[in-house]
């Protein structure tokens, strides 16, 4: 479980982004975080995964607290949670193996790690997941060669690799055409219904959100303006999430 | 599976090349271990640099400069027309395109120094012979360069200027030239860094500028004063590199700068190369005579064959297979020791003013003549192929870091982030995400300087580091010219193997 409470985020440059923002990602949920761009969605990612730390508040990871937590500690509570970006973040001139591979790295000894000795059973690990996301004919194959459904299936093959009990999704179908976009929703809701794995997804796409998620959030100006299910996100509710904007939405 | 399987065996075989290569060059690290006090002999003698020698190293140095402004100016304007004389994408009859590139090629094959060597025959002892070797130097890399340049840019705007019943050469000058121009200028740039380098050697050959005076210093172990020229070169690079890379931002529009400070950039950039121009001291043509230059042609026109053939250690065959063989492991020693170098260097692995540190130091390292590290590495090893082997290993450093480091500064991070986000160590980070993305560009870098090492391998003659250069400019100062046709043919031709593996390689590697 991941809760979130009252988190704020300073920058020196562009002011306060994150104003008192609370909620709760329960076990096995699907949670879809909305709102226009500037909103501070990107930022509440970055927090919660570790990379940008937040000018206050808590950030609980099954009780553990992360938003303190420094070298070991921190990274032990990272080794839980599988992350996806919208830009795929993988190594591109390397196989599509190679790079689900390189999620083992942190349980690896640093001499393992350097000479890449991942060993027979990962490798067959790797190569399970590979085919589980439907990319079983491209295990060798160079990530630069594969189309962006392709490479965002790696991704997610890389998160899962971790067997992570929370997948972060930064925006996972905004550099992908509507097909392929919901084709990558659908694996993922697959993976959290049979792997019980909670997701945290931000989403410009709003439709999508409300057909994939079981628990949305709301944002508008850096702060929580919904929190609740798919089914209870109104017209009204849209126009505090989205404001003036929200008709074209 | 067989991919890998592949890559295994070319690395061994790789591998095996480089220790016959050592072996053959008689790389001898005991030697050196047990001789290694030498090595910082000299240097040390250099310290405290003689200050009152400043006098008469300025006006030298300034000659340095002025002869590779002009050099470089006219080296790469000339190579606009024969860029367009030899480019497949524009019109032109076949056979002039194939005979200008031939002469590029030729060109190609020889340093600046033995071109400077060459140009003191003709145009006697002084700056004009000097400037003369730059601008054919740059002449015929920017040529290349550019009408690589002229065939990879987009067609569409030319051919539409064509269509519309514009003359060749104005379509190019409005759609191409303007395409292609960033690029140009960025190359020219470059070399304009490089040939201050070069320009500061020329002197050893009797072709102008301070290396007359650093020649005449070390001669006479006069090592304060060389120490002195040593740290002005060092400031003149310095300031050249950052020069360069300042105005490269802006020709790739990276800096911008408003109009007037644009005009009075051209403006100083025109009175400067104008005035370097202009104040050239003229070429000395007392000593040229019609006999000797119909001397030189005809010998250069009926090679020494027997040279040609011979297959002992006097033999072109067995000079060249050493010259491949220093410039394989100057090179790779070379690039061994640069890569954690170019990574403390950049400030994106490293705070900044470490970072900043480092990369003077690799400037430093860059901006000593070649022939002084020759003159140190003599004194561990002396005179042969294992001089040169460390001597280009040194050089390779200097030149391979800046390259590395370019890339690594340009490295796109996201991958690498994404595995710090998972908890992965830094330095697993460094090995999984940021190496597989530049080991091509290393690849492509080491490549690059290979084939420029195998050229300037022939330069390193003049320090008594084997190779092919001994014999040549040995050949050259004594009026042989038989045997230096035979030994520029030679140049010639394993130039031109060269860039034909290069090529290979960089397909195979793309």
């Amino acid at each position: 479980m991941l809760q979130a409470i009252h988190i704020r985020k300073q920058f020196q440059r562009s002011g306060e982004v994150l104003r008192d923002v609370s909620f709760t990602l329960g076990d096995g949920e699907f949670l879809s975080v909305i709102g226009p761009s500037g909103a501070g969605k990107t930022t509440l990612f970055r927090i919660l995964n570790g990379t940008e730390l937040c000018s206050g508040g808590e950030v609980l990871y099954d009780g553990t607290h992360f938003e303190a937590a420094r070298g070991r500690e921190k990274r032990a509570v990272q080794q839980g949670i599988g992350t996806i970006y919208q830009d795929f973040c993988l190594v591109e001139n390397l196989s599509a193996i190679q790079n689900v591979l390189n999620a083992c790295l942190p349980d690896m000894s640093l001499a393992a790690s350097l000479l890449g000795a991942f060993g027979r059973e990962r490798s067959q690990q790797a190569a399970a997941i590979l085919r589980e996301v439907g990319l079983g004919d491209k295990l060798e194959e160079p990530v630069k060669n594969l189309s962006g459904g392709q490479k965002q299936r790696v991704a997610i093959a890389r998160s899962l690799m971790r067997n992570p009990s929370i997948l972060l999704a930064d925006e996972p179908v905004a550099s992908l055409d509507p097909v392929t976009g919901r084709q990558i929703l659908c694996l993922l809701r697959d993976i959290q219904r049979q792997r019980g794995v909670s997701i945290l997804m931000n989403s410009h796409n709003l439709d999508l959100s409300l057909e994939f998620s079981t628990h949305i959030v709301g944002m508008n100006r850096g702060r929580v303006v919904f929190d609740g299910a798919p089914g209870d996100v109104t017209e009204a509710v849209l126009r505090d999430i989205y404001g003036e904007a929200a008709e074209t939405v | 599976m067989k991919q890998r399987r592949i890559r295994c065996l070319a690395a061994a075989a790789f591998v095996l090349l480089f220790l016959g290569a050592a072996w053959f060059t008689g790389c001898d690290l005991s030697l050196m271990w047990s001789r290694r006090d030498h090595l910082t002999d000299i240097a040390a003698k250099m310290f405290p640099p003689d200050w009152g020698f400043l006098g008469k190293v300025l006006p030298l140095l300034w000659a340095t400069i002025q002869m590779s402004i002009t050099g470089t100016f006219l080296g790469a304007v000339l190579s606009i027309p024969a860029a367009m004389a030899c480019a497949a994408s524009l019109p032109g009859p076949g056979p002039v395109k194939k005979a200008v590139r031939l002469c590029i090629q030729v060109l190609r094959s020889f340093p600046a120094l033995i071109l400077a060597l060459l140009a003191t025959f003709f145009l006697g002892i002084g700056s004009f012979a000097g400037t003369a070797a730059i601008t054919v130097y740059t002449f015929a890399i920017m040529t290349r360069l550019t009408y690589e340049d002229i065939e990879s840019a987009p067609q569409g705007p030319y051919l539409a200027l064509r269509a519309m019943g514009a003359a060749s050469a104005r379509a190019f000058f409005r759609s191409t030239l303007p395409e292609i121009l960033p690029a140009y200028l960025t190359n020219a740039l470059y070399l304009l860094e490089g040939n201050v380098r070069h320009s500061a050697i020329l002197g050893y050959v009797g072709a102008g500028g301070i290396g007359l005076l650093l020649n005449e210093k070390v001669s006479w172990r006069e090592y304060d004063k060389v120490g002195t020229i040593l740290l002005l070169l060092f400031a003149v690079v310095y300031l050249m590199e950052h020069l360069s890379t300042w105005l490269t931002r802006l020709v790739q529009q990276e800096r911008t700068l408003g109009r007037q400070g644009r005009r009075l950039l051209a403006g100083a950039a025109a009175a400067l190369v104008l005035f370097c121009t202009v104040t050239l001291p003229p070429p000395d043509l007392s000593r040229t005579s019609m006999q000797m230059v119909k001397m030189l042609f005809t010998g250069l026109l009926h090679p020494n064959w027997e040279l040609f053939f011979r297959l002992d250690s006097s033999g072109l065959a067995y000079l060249l297979l050493e010259t491949v063989a220093i410039a394989l492991v100057g090179t790779c020693v070379g690039a061994v020791f640069s890569v954690p170098l170019a990574f403390l260097g950049s400030s994106r692995f490293f705070p900044a003013p470490a970072a900043w540190l480092f990369r003077t130091l690799v400037t430093a390292i860059r901006s000593v003549p070649f022939l002084i590290y020759g003159l140190i590495f003599i004194r561990v090893c002396g005179p042969g192929s294992f001089t040169g082997v460390l001597t280009l290993a040194v050089c390779s450093v200097g030149l391979l870091c800046k390259r590395f480091t370019e890339a690594i500064d340009a490295l796109d991070f996201r991958a690498y982030h994404a595995l710090e986000a998972m908890g992965t160590p830094k330095l697993s980070c460094v090995r999984h995400a940021a190496l597989p993305q530049l080991v091509p560009q290393f690849f492509s870098a080491w490549l690059y300087r290979f084939d420029v090492n195998i050229r300037e391998a022939s330069a390193l003659g003049l320090a008594g580091a084997g190779g092919i250069g001994a014999p040549l400019i040995l050949a050259m100062n004594q009026y042989a010219w038989h045997d230096v046709s035979t030994l520029a043919l030679g140049m010639i031709a394993l130039s031109w193997l060269v860039d034909l593996v290069s090529a290979f390689c960089r397909r195979r590697a793309a």
